[in-house]
């Protein structure tokens, strides 16, 4: 079929890039030679979005082809739950309310142009400082302040290789969050370029120029792919591919047999049939690794009374058959959650151990708290997420297995996320579904995001059980749920720079949120990739936080 | 003259149905559900944020100054920004890349359904109540009955998945890249954006050859479809002449041969044929949602279906709009072709 | 305009209305000398009895629910040769349903929602239309300018237009159709209740001072009857069909209801390239053969009404 050729244009082009690769690499330091084998990698995935500015997106799409195109200050350690490791800057300190990072030297922009402090100084301001000419404005996505608005209070850049930034507070995750996709450095002069108009600045995202790996060389949004070329000047490990192609087949199926055929080498986002269909062909494999995240149904304390009394919340816990939501409905990639932090992240607690599915006591404690007329509305989205691939089914096993103990559920279903989204986080529910996953992988990124009112400690009282959505200055956390303790303990956590005493502190609010069960804990999910043999084997490795790392691969 | 003002006059009828479909499109962003801020920003954005954005996109003024705001804009095809599909691109900028694909489909389907119905139509009439007429009627019929997205995938089941004669899904090798202009005597011109165009523009026949594998069987389904209509108007129409002229004729000379008479009356007959091929382009694009869905092809359809989902309001109030002018446009046209070809309709 | 055509036609009735043809019994007895409409009939009534069978029969629980673990999924039909010949006998599909349970269930749910969606848009619609005809000038603008709208336009487009604003769900989508169906049967019937209109006969009994409810249920109404039918029977194939891309679009019936949409959506998702052929080619056939059905039977009825409309398409 006419399908494999590759057209002479694009394939001199990909020649003559690697003749350059070959003959340029005096002075480029993590380059390996005749390590790869060169080729065109295809990446196939469900979706192809039209902008890839790092700052303008909160889609994981974007993220996939922008961590190619441009680095962080600081990394992830490719394959690893979070650890992390040199980027642009190979030192870094956090101290009190200041972080320093020294930046690599001689490192240059697809441009030619060389990375230095004012770089990264343009990239934040563009992103948060509504004085600066080049500000994103309304274009800047929802990252914006989570990353670095809500907490940088100015950033000195004066040297050439120093950046000092000074927080508005004591916060340890910071240096995670300039780990973060949304904190790619840009390039101040193509920022400069770019013009000081908003709408001219969105435009950068249709030719990205960064430092990473490979270059942004087309996007095709008639057919829908992107095409990237190896940056010979790039300071780490790889690239080891010439040319990397993002193209987009929305059916999952279809992207799966795409895999097998040959005609792509990596893929995502498949679901419970098509990773079958995967695990079954000859020339295709499964990889999988635990993520990152947490899917739960959250009780909205400030709408719903008896949600205050956790008897009640456990009793609906334990009527619930999670165990068989997690091997029927997602099919067993996914295991049962306990607790708000997924395993790997820092002060996850061993210890606990999901609720047992057990009707009868759910039943007495229902009649204890007085609350054996229970019923409420339960909201869900429609569509899979990476935590929960089948709402709908999630939902209508949770009304049924209520339903058993006399709770009766009403379904309200949202065809949309974003208007989802709106009516949650508008406080609207009695109960909902929802899930999350972390872009740093700390865990005030899930204890305070999730289940902090976002208040002061010392403005609530011992015995306060939920607070309105009107006071609450937390818009993610859509439970409301109040205990001054979790919240203090939370408070302290996010201080607090010592790993181990961090550890301790998240043990202990673990524990409260378990008990108290502000949320039904439902999974956490695994992430599946189909990967075709023509990939070197282990020179792909499943990232559950930053990558895919795309320069690692090698093709046979 | 009297088809001038017979255009003047429908022309002058457009201004308030396009205002209305202005106004019926504004509507639906404002009883839509869902925050636009909070859409645009995400689940994990701050109030603030939230709020703050809103006030920047003008979402707070006052209804009537937006209103306003949206039908200057519009009437200058401005439709503002895309919020998540294409964040950051104009709504212009994303359907001038989408509206080729489509339009591509559409025309290949519209040309299968012609170059199959007319023929077709003709030999059913020519050879009214035997039994080709029969099948050829009841085959139609079938045609117009069966959905799009029944026949798509019964066709990639025989030709792509059990025969491999064509590919499934695209539209084009996934390797092949195109360059993003063409050169005509020393100029830089600008493609069109249909690639079964723009490779042979640029000279690329193997590129061309892998574009017309990848169109061939969603053309096929939207051509099966096409034909079927065309046929059955196709049909009734040569019979409607015959019916008149062969009173006429069989008055004058006592007798004509049914045959010379449809002869003569090809061309009278094509008049409401072509009314029916414009009506059902306007369709077609509708009809092309599906098509893309089916065959993974990412025009304006699937495009449409996924703003939807993603609550992208000024994307979909865009491509509504548009193709609601498309399809106004081309029933216009339609209509005053057909007043041209028979002058008897303008009263 | 589109439907300029659907209006001429139908209302170029020759001078006998659709009561005294009835009367008269021509009507009934040129559509039950048509035979390719009494096909149509039969289909349909043939569809009615499955659907009502499907509905008594089978709990709709069990058909929405994954059967993974107690039956493998996108089994073949038995009698391919992969197992007993009864076994399934449309196949599974991928979450282990019986795919025939399933698709002849699929037909109470395009009948009901089909006719639900049908019957609010001819009663709006003629509802509509006469009021236009009746009351000239402001009224009749106001309504049929609005139908303009409406009609600018194509449907599919102006059904998740309003699906956009719904959100999706199975009633959702019969109040989305029903808008979009709606202004056809207004032009429709507002073009022949205006024909009634002009007839002397009514400007004398307005003369004699007969109120206008009187002068629209006993003259102008009879009168629409016929374009009417011919509108809703053929309407009645493209609400089925509508209602079903829908679904298949991903804005109709919710993930795991028996819809022939769905299942076709799930069919293309799960099967289409892995050969799965069942998957997809039940609730399609069913689908068409139900459309079909409608289409011979308002050709059919249409012939009967006026054979010079004989083929013309709306």
């Amino acid at each position: 079929m006419a399908d494999d050729s590759v057209s002479r244009r694009s394939f001199l082009k990909a020649a003559g890039a690697a003749t350059v690769a070959a003959t340029s690499t005096a002075g480029c330091t993590g380059l390996t030679g005749g390590g790869g084998g060169g080729g065109t990698l295809v990446y196939s995935r469900g979706d192809h979005p039209q902008n890839y500015d790092p700052q303008q997106t909160t889609s994981g799409e974007v993220a996939k082809v922008t961590n190619q195109v441009f680095d962080t200050l600081i990394d992830f350690k490719p394959g690893s739950g979070g650890e992390l490791t040199d980027g642009l800057a190979d030192n870094w300190d956090l101290n009190g309310t200041t972080a320093t990072l020294t930046l690599k030297e001689g490192i240059e922009f697809h441009n030619g142009e060389e990375v230095t402090a004012p770089d990264v100084k343009a990239t934040v301001n563009r992103f948060i400082d509504d004085g600066y000419e080049y500000f994103l404005g309304k274009n800047r996505s929802g990252y914006s302040s989570v990353t670095f608005g809500d907490w940088v209070d100015s950033i000195d850049a004066s040297s050439d290789y120093e950046v000092t930034f000074e927080l508005t507070q004591q916060y340890a995750p910071f240096l995670r969050n300039l780990a973060m996709f949304a904190a790619a450095i840009l390039s101040k002069a193509q920022i400069e370029d770019s013009g000081s108009n908003p709408d001219d600045q969105a435009d950068l995202g249709t030719d990205p120029v960064g430092t990473g790996p490979f270059q942004f060389e087309e996007l095709d949004n008639e057919n829908q792919r992107v095409r990237l070329s190896a940056y010979d000047g790039f300071w780490g490990d790889g690239p080891n591919v010439d040319e990397v192609i993002f193209k987009t087949i929305g059916s999952n199926q279809t992207r799966a047999q795409d895999l097998i055929n040959g005609d792509s080498n990596i893929t995502d986002n498949l679901d419970a049939q098509s990773i079958q269909q995967v695990d079954d062909s000859d020339t295709a494999s499964v990889v999988q690794k635990n993520g990152i995240n947490v899917g739960y149904m959250a009780f909205n304390h400030a709408r719903k009374e008896e949600f205050r009394d956790p008897r009640v919340k456990r009793a609906v816990t334990l009527a619930v058959n999670r165990s068989a939501i997690v091997d029927d409905i997602y099919q067993g990639f996914a295991t049962e959650a306990d607790q708000p932090l997924p395993p790997d992240v820092l002060g996850h607690n061993e210890d606990l151990e999901p609720y047992p599915h057990d009707p009868e006591q759910a039943e007495s404690l229902l009649e204890e708290a007085g609350a054996t007329d229970l019923s409420f509305e339960l909201a869900t989205f429609s569509n899979p997420r990476g935590y929960n691939p089948s709402p709908i089914q999630t939902a209508n096993q949770i009304a049924s297995d209520l339903d058993a103990i006399g709770v009766d559920v009403e379904i309200n279903q949202f065809s949309t996320f974003g208007s989802y989204i709106d009516y949650t986080y508008g406080g609207r529910h009695d109960a909902c579904l929802l899930g999350w996953y972390t872009d740093n992988a700390d865990p005030d990124n899930f204890m305070y995001v999730l289940l902090h009112p976002g208040v002061e400690a010392s403005e609530l009282s011992d015995d306060q059980r939920h607070i309105s959505f009107d006071e609450k200055g937390n818009a993610s956390n859509v439970s409301a749920w109040v205990n001054k303790d979790y919240v203090e303990l939370v408070d302290e956590g996010q201080t607090t720079y010592d790993d181990e005493s961090r550890r301790e502190i998240y043990l202990e609010a673990s524990q409260i949120a378990h008990d108290n069960a502000p949320w039904m804990f439902i999974d956490y999910a695994e992430l599946i990739r189909g990967v075709h043999e023509s990939v070197s084997e282990d020179s792909y490795t499943v990232s559950s936080v930053g990558g895919p790392y795309l320069e690692l691969v090698e093709m046979n | 003259m009297a088809s001038k003002r017979f255009i003047l006059k429908r022309l002058l009828l457009l201004v308030p149905v396009l205002l209305g479909v202005a106004t019926f499109v504004f509507v639906i962003l404002h009883l839509a559900s869902g925050d636009p801020a909070r859409v645009i920003l995400g689940q994990r954005a701050p109030q603030e944020q939230v709020i703050q954005l809103r006030q920047e996109l003008g979402l707070n003024d006052p209804l009537y100054i937006q209103y306003g705001r949206f039908l200057v804009d519009a009437a200058q095809f401005d439709f503002g920004e895309s919020y998540v599909i294409a964040q950051g691109n104009s709504v212009r900028s994303v359907l001038a890349d989408k509206i080729p694909v489509t339009l591509e489909l559409a025309l290949y389907g519209q040309v299968v359904g012609i170059l199959l119905g007319i023929p077709l139509g003709v030999i059913s009439a020519v050879k009214q109540d035997t039994l080709t007429d029969h099948l050829g009627r009841v085959g139609a019929l079938s045609g117009i009955s069966v959905p799009i997205y029944w026949s798509g995938p019964m066709l990639i089941l025989a030709f792509s998945t059990y025969l491999s004669i064509f590919p499934a899904s695209g539209r084009i090798g996934s390797t092949i890249f195109l360059d993003n202009h063409w050169t005509l005597l020393g100029m830089q011109l600008p493609l069109t954006g249909m690639v079964t165009v723009d490779t042979l523009l640029l000279g690329e026949f193997g590129a061309w050859t892998s574009a017309v594998t990848h169109l061939f069987l969603p053309a096929m389904t939207i051509g099966i479809y096409s034909m079927a209509l065309i046929s059955r108007m196709m049909r009734s129409s040569m019979l409607e002449v015959v019916r008149q002229d062969y009173m006429r004729t069989a008055r004058a000379k006592g007798q004509g041969s049914k045959i010379t008479i449809m002869k003569h009356g090809f061309r009278n007959a094509l008049i409401p044929v072509i009314t029916v091929i414009g009506i059902q382009f306007g369709s077609l694009l509708g009809g092309a949602v599906l098509t893309e869905t089916v065959f993974g092809i990412g025009g304006i359809g699937t495009m449409l279906v996924s703003a939807i989902q993603s609550n992208d309001f000024p994307l979909v109030q865009g491509t509504v709009l548009t193709f609601a002018l498309l399809f106004t446009l081309v029933n216009l046209l339609v209509d005053i072709t057909y007043s041209y070809l028979d002058p008897r309709i303008q009263q | 305009m589109s439907t300029d055509t659907a209006t001429t036609d139908a209302t170029a009735l020759e001078d006998r209305t659709f009561l005294d043809r009835l009367r008269s019994s021509q009507f009934l007895s040129d559509l039950l000398s048509n035979r390719l409409a009494l096909v149509g009939l039969t289909i349909i009534i043939g569809m009615v009895l499955i659907a009502i069978f499907a509905r008594f029969s089978y709990d709709l629980g069990a058909l929405r629910s994954s059967q993974l673990g107690t039956v493998s999924d996108r089994l073949a039909p038995g009698w391919t040769g992969t197992g007993a010949v009864d076994q399934h006998i449309f196949g599974t599909d991928a979450s282990g349903r019986d795919i025939y349970k399933r698709t002849l269930y699929g037909a109470w749910i395009a009948i009901k929602y089909g006719t639900v969606t049908v019957a609010a848009s001819t009663f709006l619609g003629v509802a509509l239309g006469i009021i236009a005809a009746y009351y000239s000038d402001l009224t009749d603008n106001v309504i049929m300018r609005t139908m303009d709208v409406l009609l600018a336009f194509p449907s599919l487009l102006l059904a998740l237009a309003l699906v956009a604003i719904f959100g999706a769900g199975l009633w959702k989508v019969v109040i989305a159709l029903t808008l979009v169906y709606t202004p056809r049967f207004a032009r429709v019937v507002r073009g022949a209740a205006l024909k009634v209109l002009e007839d002397e006969y009514i400007e004398a009994t307005e003369a004699l001072g007969a109120k206008d409810p009187r002068v629209l249920a006993r003259h102008v109404f009879p009168n629409t009857l016929a374009p009417v039918t011919v509108q809703s029977t053929l309407n009645y194939g493209l609400a089925i069909i509508d209602f079903a891309a829908l679904s298949f679009l991903g804005f109709g019936a919710a993930p795991g209801m028996p819809s022939w949409g769905l299942m076709l959506s799930n069919g293309v998702a799960n099967g289409l390239l892995t050969g799965k052929w069942w998957m997809s080619l039940f609730p399609g056939l069913f689908l068409a053969v139900l459309v079909l059905g409608f289409n011979l039977l308002g050709d059919g009825m249409r012939d009967a009404l006026d054979p010079r409309m004989r083929e013309t398409v709306d």
